[in-house]
């Protein structure tokens, strides 16, 4: 029996680690007839370092978040790009497609596996005071998680502050800042019901959040070929899916949590002005994107354009 | 007091170890005073022009590897770290000066063996064009800094930290 | 788990023994045994994968030394240090002095007070014990305090603060276990005032056993303390922007460290109390002090990274578990294994390390989660004050570089009692903690 090791962060319940993992890992157990064993192992530090510690053989397989190590992955930020507008399931699906097609050659993920990719729920804006037009945000506090969201704040003219995710809670209490963009399962899982109770709602979202699902190819290298070739089969676009619909699930229970709480939620219509205004603000953005990638070797219009459009495709067969 | 006999009466090292020691404590103590002055600078921006500096947290970040490991090797070689010593009395003086030779070789063949990890780390995220998020400066740097101070804190220990020792204990 | 127990006695013999100092002490133990557990064998030394430990290990370094949040240590400490440099604190305790000096032990409960004050408000332990020694120590001194009662009154009034909120060990022990951090907030309020209280008590337990550790001083009359009023107000009013500059949102408590410490230096530079070779020295006794600090910080962190891969938690566990006792008996269980814990872990380590591990099973036995919320905190706080690893002692002894760690720890025994005995009151009786969420939340 073989240990595979994998590392994680964010707290028990989050769908990472309440269904994500703990589903791959029965089906890795299946798949290999129980040679293969999947144990569970926090607190390793900041979760930029997870890339590294599987390099390294630390431990096996992870997951982690593209914007914590800025510069390195770029090509997956495509999925972030405000204006996708489809449900977190169907970007990961769509993501995975892209990776396989035309992100994996650029190498960005040198030195690891690929196999899967995700990305959470479409961001709102969770607010002290409801936000029902655009003038309202200009010059707020809001804290930002860089990336997406810190071009799309510069549109915004907010006044952008800088934090961790544990911190905001008691940010928001104090006043330091008057917002956060997050989705809406935060609103159970860092439990903003009770300190941010407005939700402005830009239909299909304002931005997403890419991840990556990686493990130590020395350590497949090793593994028996049968039981390699296992692991392989219920990884990829199986996982990637399984992965989004997990993060769909948490913002559906945040949701459901907001409304319990009495939280103000601002569920804009397309043909809102806020929402038409929100169109044309963030236009320009996928072309940026394009532009930024430009030195990666990839034809990055052909790769977005293949992306959305397996989004959306997916999104509206579901 | 001119700034010789200044550095003489501040500074227990001896010879040009001296100088070093005023030179890493002096970019220390600036990087200091610029990491309070940023905080300041931050938040009457965003009160003042409801604008924050843009980056200041990354600034501060590296700011804090820099005055933290300018000023190892000097806290090391002193032997200034933090020891528990509950039961200092029960061991005899010439004990504690083998156990003290003990401790620095240890201290600093693992601070030369980490720097050499730390070194490759930062040359492979060079490699990678890892950068940070709004001012985009290369973190590799900041780390073959880190990687670099660490060789000179085990350089420092395992000559000047050791004299010290015998220098010591011979009074 | 016997690869768990070597590296404990290889730890208290390095660092208590050999006087390794602590963060080599708890690295290097940290580090093989994190090897050990990869599989590095006397055999195969040489043909070791040792990049993936020396990896894990670098990081520690490369990570925490960046760390944002931990910018407060430095920043507060040059706070302290400055507010000392311009004489500010000798005038804050002639204040205190003149309105407490008479009583024995006045001048220690003014210093509890203070430091559960304001690191209740700064959230850190680590820099309130920091800033607080610089302020408070040297006038204790002066007024004849003993060096092991002024210490303690510091190093322990310092953890005072994790429980009162704000605190982000209450938010990231709510994030963990999915429970109302409003709710745990007002249920620590009360505990956190018990705390003061008890450690009020433990300070007059001191004087009253031995009353030339806090030696009382000569009845001051009003128009005395009205005139020693009048020196203070620019340290009054400094702590009074960063206090509350947190608590009404104008900054966090990060930044509250370099807006306290830009304010000391203002109020210095206009008491012209500060040279240029005054502010050197200031600056890089800090650095010093800071570098020490981290240097400890990145050894338990690394050292709790090779508990945690030999699955110390989960063997606890099953130990308790495995126990086929009453319910409040497995709590007991549990309170000692944190104690023991606390030995060698510093605060926030452990809470992560074993609270995801214990709370299913305390919420299956039908306990309060945020009650048991409150006492993982007391227990963490206490963790603060434990030997032979005790964060908040290793703080003062690197700020006070003439005070051994061995008598400040010989000092707060008391201290370290009065909690065992809150940590009772609040295990037993629950409305302590659950008494304001029931009336604000429930
Ligand atoms: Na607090
Ligand atoms: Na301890």
């Amino acid at each position: 029996e073989t240990v595979l090791r994998v590392g994680t962060w964010l707290p028990p319940t989050n769908p990472q680690n309440e269904t994500v993992w703990p589903t791959w890992a029965k089906w890795v157990e299946e798949a290999t007839e129980g040679r293969v064993r999947v144990e569970v192992e926090e607190g390793l530090g900041h979760p930029k370092t997870l890339f590294q510690l599987v390099e390294d053989g630390v431990i096996n397989a992870s997951f982690s978040y593209h914007g914590y190590v800025p510069g390195r992955f770029e090509l997956p930020q495509a999925v972030e790009q405000p204006g996708l507008g489809v449900s977190a399931e169907a970007a990961s699906v769509a993501l995975w497609r892209t990776y396989e097609k035309y992100f994996e050659q650029a190498d960005e993920f040198a030195g690891l596996k690929v196999i899967g990719m995700f990305t959470h729920g479409p961001g709102y804006i969770h607010s002290k005071e409801p936000i029902t037009s655009w003038d309202q945000i200009k010059g707020k506090k809001i804290r930002i998680g860089g990336g997406v969201q810190s071009a799309l704040g510069e549109r915004m003219g907010i006044t952008p502050v800088a934090a961790p995710a544990p911190k905001v809670y008691e940010m928001l209490q104090q006043g330091v800042i008057d917002g956060v963009f997050m989705p809406m399962g935060e609103q159970k899982a860092l439990r903003l019901s009770e300190v941010a109770p407005n939700v402005t709602m830009i239909p299909g979202g304002m931005y997403l959040g890419s991840f990556s699902i990686f493990i130590d190819p020395y350590f497949l290298e090793e593994l028996d070929p049968k039981d390699r070739d296992a692991i392989l089969s219920v990884s990829g676009e199986k996982l990637s899916q399984m992965a989004g619909k997990a993060w769909d699930g948490i913002d559906a229970a945040g949701y459901k949590v907001a409304q319990e709480n009495g939280v103000n939620l601002i569920e804009l219509k397309e043909s809102d002005p806020m929402s038409q205004e929100f169109f044309s603000m963030i236009k320009g953005m996928k072309q940026e994107w394009v532009e930024s990638v430009a030195d990666r070797g990839v034809d990055a219009q052909e790769a977005i354009d293949y992306l959305w459009k397996n989004a959306r495709d997916y999104e509206n067969a579901k | 007091m001119s700034l010789a006999s200044w550095v003489n009466s501040r500074y227990e090292e001896v010879g040009p170890v001296k100088w070093l020691a005023f030179a890493l404590e002096l970019v220390a103590a600036v990087v200091l005073f610029l990491l309070m002055a940023i905080t300041c600078v931050d938040v009457a921006g965003r009160y003042l022009f409801s604008n924050s500096l843009d980056g200041a947290t990354e600034l501060t970040e590296i700011g804090l590897a820099i005055m933290l490991f300018a000023a190892m090797p000097i806290v090391t070689w002193r032997g200034g770290h933090v020891v528990v010593d509950i039961f200092d009395r029960v061991i005899g003086g010439r004990m504690v000066k083998a156990l003290a030779l003990f401790a620095a070789l240890v201290i600093s063949s693992s601070m030369y063996f980490l720097g050499v990890r730390i070194f490759e780390l930062a040359e492979r995220s060079l490699r990678r064009g890892v950068v940070t998020e709004y001012l985009g400066i290369p973190t590799g740097y900041i780390v073959e800094y880190i990687a670099v101070m660490s060789w000179f804190t085990a350089l420092g220990m395992i000559s000047y930290g050791i004299y010290r020792i015998f220098a010591n204990t011979a009074k | 788990m016997s690869v768990v127990l070597i590296g404990f006695a290889v730890l208290l013999f390095l660092i208590i023994i050999v006087r390794m100092p602590i963060a080599f002490g708890m690295g290097l133990v940290g580090f093989f045994g994190f090897a050990a557990l990869q599989g590095l064998e006397l055999g195969n030394l040489t043909d070791f994968r040792w990049n993936g430990v020396l990896s894990m290990a670098s990081y520690r370094v490369i990570d925490t030394v960046q760390e944002y949040s931990l910018s407060v240590i430095p920043l507060f400490i040059l706070m302290g240090n400055l507010v000392t440099r311009s004489g500010l604190s000798h005038e804050l305790y002639h204040v205190s002095n003149a309105f407490l000096g008479h009583r024995k032990g006045g001048l220690s409960m003014a210093t509890v007070v203070a430091c559960g004050g304001f690191s209740a408000i700064c959230g850190s332990s680590l820099a309130t014990s920091a800033t607080m020694a610089k302020v408070a120590m040297p006038p204790m001194r002066k007024y004849g305090y003993s060096d092991a009662l002024a210490t303690a009154s510091i190093a322990a009034g310092g953890t005072l603060g994790i429980l009162i909120p704000p605190s982000v060990i209450l938010v990231i022990y709510g994030l963990l276990t999915e429970t109302s951090i409003r709710e745990l907030f007002a249920a620590g309020f009360l505990p956190g005032l018990l705390g003061i209280l008890l450690y009020l008590a433990a300070v007059r337990y001191v004087v009253m056993r031995n009353p030339s550790h806090g030696p009382a001083g000569e009845k001051m009359s009003w128009p005395e303390r009205i005139q020693a009023l009048k020196g203070v107000w620019g340290v009054l009013l400094l702590f009074t922007v960063v206090m509350g500059g947190i608590y009404m949102g104008i900054f966090t408590p990060t930044e509250a460290a370099g807006i306290g410490a830009g304010g000391a230096f203002l109020i210095a530079l206009a008491r012209r109390s500060l040279t240029l070779a005054g502010l050197f020295d200031t600056l890089t006794d800090t650095v010093r002090t800071s570098a020490m600090l981290f240097a400890v910080l990145i050894g338990a962190l690394i050292f709790s990274d090779f508990i945690n891969r030999a699955g110390l938690p989960d063997a606890l566990l099953n130990f308790v578990t495995g126990l086929d006792v009453s319910p409040i008996v497995v709590i007991l269980a549990i309170l000692g294994i944190y104690i023991v814990l606390g030995m060698v872990f510093e605060s926030l380590s452990m809470m992560l390390l074993t609270v995801p591990v214990f709370y299913p099973l305390v919420q299956s036995l039908g306990f309060d989660l945020v009650w048991f919320g409150i006492v993982v905190v007391v227990v963490t706080e206490i963790s603060l004050i434990t030997p032979p690893v005790g964060m908040n002692v290793f703080v003062l002894s690197a700020v006070l570089r003439d005070v051994k760690t061995g008598t400040i720890f010989k000092g707060v025994t008391p201290f370290w009692c009065a909690d065992i005995v809150r940590l009772a009151l609040i295990v037993f009786a629950v409305p302590i903690s659950l008494f304001l969420p029931e009336l604000l939340y429930r």
